[in-house]
């Protein structure tokens, strides 16, 4: 039977250090599950988090370069204020 | 300041405008704080308004500056990616359509800078992409961020007078950039 790629697992060594390996433990344990559950769950949010931050910094840079660059007219036309060469009224020579 | 734990909020072209180019430590923090929680959230016609822009500055501009133009133009569209786009769907066009109708003329004059100015006709179309951004949030259910109190302040009191043109919808939730950080 084929095994869905998201729960295929490998078994691997970490060195992680002990106080947080205690910590994890201790979830565990009050949690009745394995200590490898808890490290994945870890790694999930941890993986979550990283990618939440890349996904922040490339709007940020994309913000950036859309609109830096600009003067304040020209921002305000991005903005959506169509600003056009105002028309000079010269005024009529008397006949 | 509004806790940005408080969204998602509805971004106006204003207000995204204003916090891409805010040169304000409070402004990215709030903003970077807001990612981590929410998507920012823009009404399609935000889009329009925007890519409409930046043909506008290209058509005007030199050979020499088209080129940088093109790069802001292309790293806009690659944002595009990365956030929500609110549709102009039946409901928001329906609401936009009262909106437009109970306020059909815009609360101030057109813009004007020291030598550029808005024409009326721009004016009034700015003015009913106000409202169908507004429509936008009202349907969504998403207090709107904006940076054009005179506009938005004036669509938020028609809808609070007729309340019956908008069964259960309302009130307009919105908050000002200047709240944010």
């Amino acid at each position: 039977m084929a095994h869905k790629p998201d729960t295929l697992k490998r078994r691997t060594t970490l060195t992680l250090p002990a106080d947080s390996l205690l910590r994890a433990q201790k979830i565990a344990n009050s949690r009745r599950v394995n200590l490898s559950t808890v490290i994945a769950e870890v790694i999930a949010a941890g993986l979550q988090f990283e990618s939440a931050k890349q996904r922040t910094d490339q709007i940020l840079d994309n913000y950036r370069k859309a609109f830096s660059g600009f003067s304040a007219d020209e921002q305000a036309i991005l903005d959506g204020v169509m600003l056009e060469p105002a028309a000079t009224h010269r005024p009529r020579r008397p006949k | 300041m509004i806790d940005p734990a408080a969204g998602p909020f509805l971004f106006d072209t204003s207000a995204e405008g204003w916090l891409a180019r805010k040169d304000n430590r409070d402004a990215a923090t709030w903003l970077r704080r807001y990612l981590r929680l929410h998507a920012i959230a823009v009404s399609a016609i935000t889009v329009t308004e925007r890519v409409r822009g930046y043909s506008i500055l290209w058509r005007r501009s030199v050979p020499e500056v088209r080129t940088r133009i093109e790069a802001a133009r292309v790293a806009y569209l690659n944002q595009l990616g990365l956030v929500r786009v609110l549709p102009v769907d039946s409901a928001v066009a329906v609401v936009a359509g009262e909106i437009i109708a109970l306020v059909a003329e815009p609360p101030t004059p057109p813009r004007r800078s020291h030598r550029l100015a808005e024409s009326r006709q721009d004016r009034l179309v700015r003015w009913r992409f106000d409202g169908l951004i507004a429509a936008t949030a009202l349907v969504a259910g998403m207090p709107l961020i904006h940076n054009n109190a005179a506009d938005f302040e004036a669509i938020r009191s028609a809808i609070e007078r007729t309340p019956e043109r908008f069964p259960d919808l309302g009130p307009l939730e919105l908050i000002r950039c200047s709240l944010l950080a």
